[in-house]
């Protein structure tokens, strides 16, 4: 306390030295240099307020003391800080931390993987059986065209024997003149009758 | 001409944020590869059409390339920052299957997500005033019903510290 006073001492001594002599320089502010002193301030001299020596001291000691405190707590709240920081990424719980992360990482890629097989399985099946079923049809259309070709030969076929019979009752120069003879000594009657109810009547009087 | 699209509502800011696939901060990449046509890629499809969006606006730093009818068959590829590639096949599947597996294997969890939800409501409290990057208000003059800012409208006389000293001398002088 006595060693506090001592330096306060001369602080106080240096202040009350000069007291009036001391001049404040007249600061413009807000001013220019080139704007005139206003007129009730015209032959004002500043001078800076009465300074009481024993409560300079008092506040002197208080101010160093307050000071003092805010600072250390100001530090220690950074501290605290920095710590939080550093233990979040370099600390113990943080490696734990990862460690844990990677370790459900590799059993959800695992999981992942098991679904991927899973779907791999069901796709090679569906190829299998969409390449049985390219191949069935394959077969299919191969038989179905067999098929029509000997169903076009037996068509052919017919209509030759067809016309083989049909070649039996045609009229050649020999038959010419036997076949006239025949139809003229067979009139055929084409006219028929036919009623409301549709029934139709063959036997019409030939003219 | 507010709608356009199809299906507008996949505009709307609601349906964005109704999004819940949040990925880890380690995915930077996301491959979509699917085709324009066939039944298999249908749940592909669905899901490029409705939840990209919603991904897109939840994670805005992660980068989503889509890729159309270069492989028979449609599936996703998670490129990690670590190098590590994830291969997600989506043959056949449903589009909603599809997202709730992505969100299994890749995406942040709900404890974690609502865990940052509390540092950050944490960390910005709406009592504070100060600078616009830290706070909401910056002065108490800013909030409804208070007394506006002196700057713009000046005070009424008895509340100026001028008038308040005037009186309190007259009064102490009597």
């Amino acid at each position: 306390m006595l060693q506090a006073v001592g330096g306060r001492s001369v602080q106080a001594t240096r202040l009350l030295a000069g007291r009036r002599a001391v001049l404040v320089e007249a600061v413009r502010g807000r001013k220019s240099r080139t704007d005139t002193v206003a007129k009730s301030k015209q032959g004002r001299i500043k001078v800076p307020p009465p300074v009481d020596p024993t409560e300079m001291v008092v506040l002197k000691e208080r101010y160093a003391e307050y000071e003092m405190i805010t600072r250390a707590l100001r530090l220690e709240f950074k501290e605290e800080v920095l710590r939080k920081k550093y233990e979040e990424e370099t600390g113990s719980m943080a490696e734990e931390r990862s460690r844990q992360e990677a370790e459900e990482h590799r059993a959800l890629m695992a999981f992942n993987d098991q679904e991927n097989l899973r779907l791999l399985q069901r796709r090679v099946l569906r190829i299998q059986m969409e390449k049985e079923e390219a191949e069935r049809k394959q077969v299919e259309a191969v038989l179905q065209r067999e098929e029509q070709q000997q169903e076009f030969i037996k068509e052919k076929e017919r209509e030759i024997l067809k016309l083989q019979e049909d070649a039996k009752n045609f009229i050649t120069l020999e038959n010419l003149d036997q076949r006239i003879e025949e139809a003229l000594d067979s009139p055929k009657n084409y006219n028929f009758a036919i009623d409301k109810e549709g029934r139709v009547v063959k036997q019409t009087m030939l003219q | 001409m507010p709608m356009k699209g199809r299906f507008p509502i996949r505009r709307t800011l609601e349906y964005l944020q109704k999004g819940d696939i949040v990925f880890k901060n380690r995915v930077k990449i996301m491959t979509v590869n699917y085709n324009t046509s066939g039944e298999l890629s249908d749940g592909a499809r669905k899901f490029v059409f409705f939840n990209i969006p919603q991904i897109q606006y939840k994670n805005q730093w992660l980068q989503i390339m889509m890729f159309k009818n270069m492989t028979p068959s449609p599936f996703l590829k998670f490129y990690l920052d670590d190098g590590e590639q994830v291969l997600v096949d989506m043959e056949g599947k449903d589009y909603k299957q599809i997202s709730l597996h992505v969100k299994k294997i890749l995406g942040k969890s709900e404890e974690v997500l609502q865990a940052e939800a509390q540092a950050k409501m944490q960390a910005s409290n709406p009592a504070n005033f100060g600078p616009r990057k830290y706070c909401l208000r910056e002065c108490i003059c800013e909030v409804e019903g208070q007394v506006p800012c002196p700057g713009t409208t000046p005070l009424p006389k008895e509340m100026t510290g001028k008038h308040r000293t005037r009186m309190a001398a007259a009064a102490a002088q009597e």
